[in-house]
């Protein structure tokens, strides 16, 4: 049950900046604007916010075209989202929702500014995956308006969002980001600020542990994906999702939790996949993974 | 009638139960209950004791000394490979391995092994194919380790869940639902957990640490507390969740 302070800090969230126009920060300014709010997606050059909005446009006549939005609700979708290559611009957002590359100095450098630009009541949330919110909010004076809101790729259709709760954070702040999460549609856990939170954490056996059956010649990757599928009914074996998901992402996120954890023996990355990597045979995306995708 | 394959299970546990249940309803198997003083004639004896690996040993010995010797023998491999299981036979190319967990009903593939020792010559294998396609399960053959794949991998996913759970990073509700709609898991982790009984996730991970050697396959505390507790999961009414609780009981549905 929110108190009234939470509705009162939700009400009050109209304007949403969102900082940074890749997959992630495009597909946020999308559910965001989509679901009501008026949204200033912000990156460092015109030409790739414009792109960005762009694309988002599509998405929404792409939905219109199916049915799935109505021809007026993607109009007022258009008109609330707008970009910027500006920080200043989100002076007036009671919320920013940071998905800026994953550097820690950027972000610092960021949530810095923000702290400048914005009103004292604003809330900002980092969509890291790797990086300590703690070491985020640290670098400002009111570390304890700052918080996690971690989404999925993609954005718009991944129901699930980690709230993440740093050191210094403020029960305020966590409970307003929970309650947006629910105005937006999606469904929010809360974590402590830990490495990999908690999907990319206990995750990381699904891949490790099949790359060690593999790397002993147990089974092949082929017998793996057959067996997780058939016996355990995961809809996808952990290199067919692998190659989905990119070799190279998934093996940096192994060795971001394997780090953050001290080296802890339960993360170890295989050789195999730095290997993988090496070779430039990615996955889906360059055509050849753990499987040949023909075009 | 004639069946088409006659199984006799031996065992003490919930994964002895399903099997003998399993084999029952199906159609052209009989299947009887392997005791002492056992007939002699069957065409398989499928063996399940996961956790006390001296009655393991005395019990395979025992079926052994009371069956023809053309006789094959499945042996559950979720706490102990089937190299080591065949070790304590005469005849230790008549064992093979199999590993699944007790809740047959969710799996449409079974994982069997044989040992070093074995021998594909020998024809068992079709024993074992042929008792699985009997319940409706394909098999696939893969090397022989402690766990075998699907126990293996879901038993680590569960102790990585039981860790985060012990360490309170978060709520078991919420690790169960952020694998369900991050990650599209069937089951949240710890009731996947509850549902296949912690006693077997927990021979598997004991299994493969005593026998790799490797801190990696540490048990959680929880889950080795959990288990000596009796709370292994639906089957006793608590494990990570108490079903005696209406909310969990909903959140299992």
């Amino acid at each position: 049950m929110p108190n009234s302070e939470v509705i009162t800090g939700l009400m009050n969230i109209q304007t949403v900046g969102v900082i940074g126009s890749g997959t992630m920060g495009a597909g946020i300014a999308q559910v965001v604007s989509q679901q009501g709010f008026t949204v200033r997606l912000y990156d460092i050059t015109e030409n790739i916010v414009s792109r960005a909005k762009a694309n988002i446009h599509a998405q929404w006549d792409r939905l219109t075209e199916k049915g799935k939005l109505t021809a007026e609700e993607s109009a007022a979708a258009k008109s609330r989202l707008s970009t910027t290559c500006d920080l200043a611009d989100l002076k007036d957002c009671q919320l920013v929702i940071e998905a800026a590359p994953e550097k820690m100095e950027i972000k610092r450098d960021i949530f810095q500014k923000l702290e400048e630009i914005c009103g004292p009541e604003a809330i900002f949330a980092s969509n890291t995956s790797s990086l300590s919110i703690t070491a985020i909010a640290g670098s400002i004076k009111s570390p304890e308006r700052v918080a996690g809101l971690h989404f999925f790729n993609p954005a718009p259709l991944m129901p699930l969002v980690e709230v993440i709760r740093g050191l210094r954070t403020a029960e305020g702040t966590l409970e307003v980001l929970t309650a947006f999460t629910r105005r937006i549609g999606k469904h929010p856990v809360l974590c402590q600020d830990t490495p990999g939170f908690i999907v990319n954490r206990v995750a990381r056996p699904f891949h490790n542990e099949a790359l060690r059956i593999m790397g002993d010649k147990l089974a092949t990757p082929q017998q793996i994906d057959r067996i997780m599928k058939k016996a355990g009914r995961f809809r996808m074996g952990p290199f067919e999702l692998q190659d989905m998901i990119g070799l190279d992402i998934n093996f940096s996120a192994t060795k971001s939790v394997y780090e953050g954890y001290f080296g802890d023996p339960r993360f170890r990355p295989h050789y195999y996949q730095q290997r993988m990597v090496d070779s430039g045979n990615l996955g889906r995306k360059t055509g050849r993974g753990y499987y040949v995708y023909e075009s | 009638m004639n069946p088409e394959i006659r199984i006799a299970v031996a065992g003490r546990n919930a994964l002895a139960d399903a099997l003998v249940q399993a084999f029952r309803n199906a159609e052209r198997v009989e299947c009887t209950v392997w005791t002492p003083e056992f007939p002699g004639e069957c065409d398989l004896v499928v063996e399940t004791e996961n956790r006390d690996f001296d009655f393991k040993k005395q019990l395979l010995r025992d079926i052994e000394a009371t069956i023809s010797d053309h006789i094959p023998i499945l042996s559950s491999t979720l706490g102990i490979s089937a190299t080591e299981a065949a070790s304590w036979l005469k005849k230790p190319e008549r064992l093979m391995g199999f590993a699944a967990f007790a809740d047959l009903d969710h799996a449409e593939l079974i994982e069997c092994m044989l040992p070093l020792q074995g021998d594909p010559a020998l024809g068992h294998q079709a024993a074992a194919e042929r008792a699985f396609a009997a319940i409706g399960k394909e098999v696939e053959w893969i090397q022989d380790e402690t766990g075998g794949v699907f126990p293996r991998i879901l038993a680590m996913i569960v102790n990585e869940a039981a860790y985060a759970l012990m360490e309170n990073i978060a709520s078991p509700e919420d690790i169960d639902a952020a694998m369900r709609l991050g990650t599209n898991y069937p089951y949240g982790p710890l009731a996947w957990g509850d549902r296949v009984g912690l006693d077997d996730v927990l021979s598997v991970l004991t299994g493969l640490h005593r026998d790799l050697g490797e801190d990696r396959y540490r048990p959680a505390p929880l889950l080795r507390k959990l288990v000596l507790a009796g709370w292994l999961g639906q089957r006793t009414g608590r494990g990570f969740y108490n079903y005696a609780d209406e909310k969990a009981k909903e959140l299992m549905k």
